[in-house]
């Protein structure tokens, strides 16, 4: 069966808005990221490689709902950006929605690795009692690029996260674009830029990863 | 409203009744009382550098247009529409010549003056029925800064703000005047959290007793060079003015060294021995302290700390600026700000933001356990029990009052104000008994403005629309005598 005519590009932004593929390279930590990008249309859904995608994400939100974060750590490049940039409210037309030079996370393997290992001392009292944590996956779409070892993946994810008995639960909804990278390990992430949906976070701190 | 005197005059004995955390009457109180009269931060001149640039912020419900206007005069206006009272500008930030109302289409300079009001003649009758000429959206009511930092205060006749600030400016130049070209500003990040907006500026006003509990995880993992965070005790807190905050003890060394030690290209180190005085100096060089935490009353906070960013041993410094925006008695919105000095080589501005990242901030691995602590205590004192307990908040002072470790003395510290080393709660009692004075004292009615109504009667009201840092030019002045009337008393 051909691709319906209507089947969109690329064009991950609205207009005015910086295209989210943009946003690694503009970013003030994002020097060392890679900058492969998407080409074409959506991959077919039956196509082997976003069958393969779409596995790495779910396995990858269940480790993330499980706080398996050692291991969630082994499936990130070295050389990986993680970018969660702060959204901001702009009149229409005004040619960006992020808060220039802000962002909530802009990390490397380093700081992530950091956050991980404090996760895993005995003192990180805002995870002690843990978050009951839901991350909802939908939405995914994914692209080749000019390397046959790398895939572009759009999702969309809505993070449930509860803590202690009678707080009220909070949201963070978000949609992402990853570069995956095809190692020896099989798919590893070298890239993901996590645009929020808010613009004041609606949680009382990220000790959380998107 | 009840009687609120035995609560805060076992505030002022350092007693805290629990329940003021989590009050709605006292909350109530707050508004008024607190942010009805104190200077307010808002936004820091870097954040709008070109004319035309705009932030908009709040003071508790009221939101402001802060916009750099045609002249480069900074300009702080209710970002209300002077006809039906719509919201005027929408976004929170960018960069206008005007404001348009959607709703009819009144549209307003960025300096605030009103230029378009559609069918003057047809609907109002001209001048005759509506002035036009010489409105403006109403201007906040007293506006200044310092080193770049806009405050605005909900009070005509508010102390001058360098006034307010008084000895606190000593400490708050470590912060923002480390070159002639001061801070810029990144952010904010903003996050709302369950907790009360006081325990967030006693924290960093003074709350050394905390780190090594609290913060035990970002010491295990590597994050700083000392070993063992109850390093702390050694530094000493201070309070000055209307603000307070916290030291870390340097290893011995000069001057130069001392600043290197947190992580200062010797470039920057020359460039503040140029900005400092010789007292600002002498602190970090003679008595080898280095500014970390800070609070100014009632909501506003500093950081200042130097963690590692790479696996290596170098360390980085970073400030932060926040602020605790009261949303009811139970939550409280987080702006926070990364800054860094506008001379600050590149790398240098880079790496410091990525220490601030990880340090504070919505992500910050500091902050993500203090926020745990605080939503926790706010949810505890909301009950009955809580107004059965009072906390003591007396470290540092023997019953009788006689202080457990001496006031530092002049040839050990030559900040101005009092310090001490040590654990103590001297700075979160000094920020509470103000929080106090201020509750105990109504506030005047504010005066109001007759929109588009007959030419108002010039009454000399100070503060009322002192509009703008800096000084006016010449045209400005003629704008503002008509502002000035506005804000009169109808």
């Amino acid at each position: 069966m051909s691709t319906p005519a209507t089947t969109p590009v690329s064009g991950p932004a609205a207009r005015g808005v910086t295209p989210v593929d943009l946003h690694s390279a503009r970013s003030v930590l994002g020097a060392h990221a890679s900058r492969i990008q998407r080409t074409g249309r959506t991959l077919p859904f039956s196509d082997e490689r976003h069958l393969q995608a779409s596995q790495w994400l779910v396995d990858e939100a269940w480790l993330l709902d499980a706080q398996a974060y050692e291991e969630w750590l082994e499936l990130l490049t070295d050389d990986i950006h993680y970018l969660m940039p702060v959204r901001v409210t702009t009149a229409l037309g005004a040619g960006y929605d992020t808060s220039p030079g802000m962002a909530h996370f802009d990390e490397d393997k380093y700081s992530l690795s950091r956050r991980v290992a404090r996760f895993l001392t005995e003192h990180a009292w805002t995870e002690d009692p843990p978050s009951r944590l839901r991350h909802h996956l939908s939405n995914v779409r994914t692209f080749a690029t000019d390397d046959p070892d790398h895939l572009v993946v759009d999702s969309a994810t809505l993070l449930f996260r509860n803590r202690g008995d009678v707080r009220e639960g909070s949201f963070v909804s978000a949609g992402r674009e990853d570069l995956l990278r095809r190692t020896d390990e099989g798919w590893k992430l070298a890239r993901r830029t996590i645009m929020v949906d808010d613009a004041v976070m609606r949680m009382q701190n990220l000790a959380i990863f998107l | 409203m009840s009687d609120q005197s035995a609560v805060l005059n076992d505030v002022r004995r350092g007693m805290i009744p629990a329940h003021i955390y989590n009050d709605q009457e006292l909350f109530e109180l707050e508004k008024e009382r607190v942010f009805g009269r104190a200077w307010v931060f808002v936004a820091h001149e870097s954040e709008i550098p070109n004319a035309g640039d705009y932030v908009v912020r709040r003071v508790l419900e009221d939101s402001f247009i802060i916009a750099r206007d045609e002249k480069g005069v900074v300009r702080a206006h209710f970002n209300m529409c002077l006809h039906r009272g719509m919201q005027v500008c929408r976004a929170e930030m960018g960069n206008a010549s005007h404001f348009r109302c959607p709703y009819h289409g009144w549209s307003y300079r960025n300096d605030g003056r009103i230029v378009g009001l559609p069918f003057h003649q047809e609907a109002y009758g001209g001048e005759a029925g509506f002035k036009r000429k010489g409105q403006r959206l109403l201007p906040a009511p007293n506006l200044a800064s310092y080193n770049g930092l806009i405050f605005i205060s909900m009070d005509p006749d508010a102390q001058p703000l360098e006034e307010f600030l008084g000895d606190f400016r000593f400490y708050l130049d470590y912060y923002t005047r480390q070159s002639p070209s001061g801070i810029e500003l990144r952010g904010p990040q903003r996050w709302r959290i369950k907790a009360n907006w006081k325990i967030g500026a006693e924290n960093f006003a003074g709350d050394m007793y905390h780190t090594p509990q609290t913060h035990t995880s970002v010491v295990e993992i590597g994050l700083f060079r000392e070993p063992k965070a109850e390093k702390r005790k050694d530094g000493c807190t201070y309070w000055a003015g209307s603000g307070g905050g916290t030291t870390y003890k340097l290893p011995p060394g000069s001057l130069d060294e001392r600043f290197r030690y947190v992580g200062y290209p010797q470039e920057m180190v020359d460039r503040m021995k140029q900005m400092l005085s010789e007292d600002q100096l002498k602190v970090v060089g003679d008595d080898g302290f280095m500014i970390s935490a800070a609070s100014i009353y009632p909501n506003l906070s500093l950081v200042h700390n130097w963690p590692k960013v790479a696996d290596t041993d170098q360390v980085l410094p970073f400030i932060s600026i926040r602020q605790w925006q009261p949303i009811s008695a139970d939550e409280t919105e987080v702006l926070s700000w990364f800054a860094v000095d506008a001379e600050a080589p590149e790398e240098f501005k880079a790496l410091s933001y990525k220490a601030y990242l990880m340090c504070f901030g919505s992500t910050g691995m500091f902050e993500q356990d203090d926020v745990e602590n605080w939503v926790s205590l706010t949810n505890t004192a909301a009950g009955s029990m809580a107004r059965r307990l009072l906390l003591n908040s007396r470290m540092g002072l023997l019953e009788d009052g006689t202080e457990v470790v001496p006031a530092l003395g002049p040839d050990q510290f030559h900040g101005p104000g009092v310090a001490h080393t040590g654990y103590a709660e001297y700075n979160q009692r000094e920020l509470l008994t103000r929080w106090a004075d201020h509750i105990e004292q109504p506030v005047k009615a504010a005066s109001t403005l007759e929109v588009g109504g007959a030419e108002q009667v010039s009454v000399s009201q100070a503060g009322a629309a002192r509009p703008a840092v800096p000084e006016p030019a010449d045209q400005d002045r003629a704008d503002q005598a008509r502002a000035d009337r506005l804000g009169a008393q109808a």
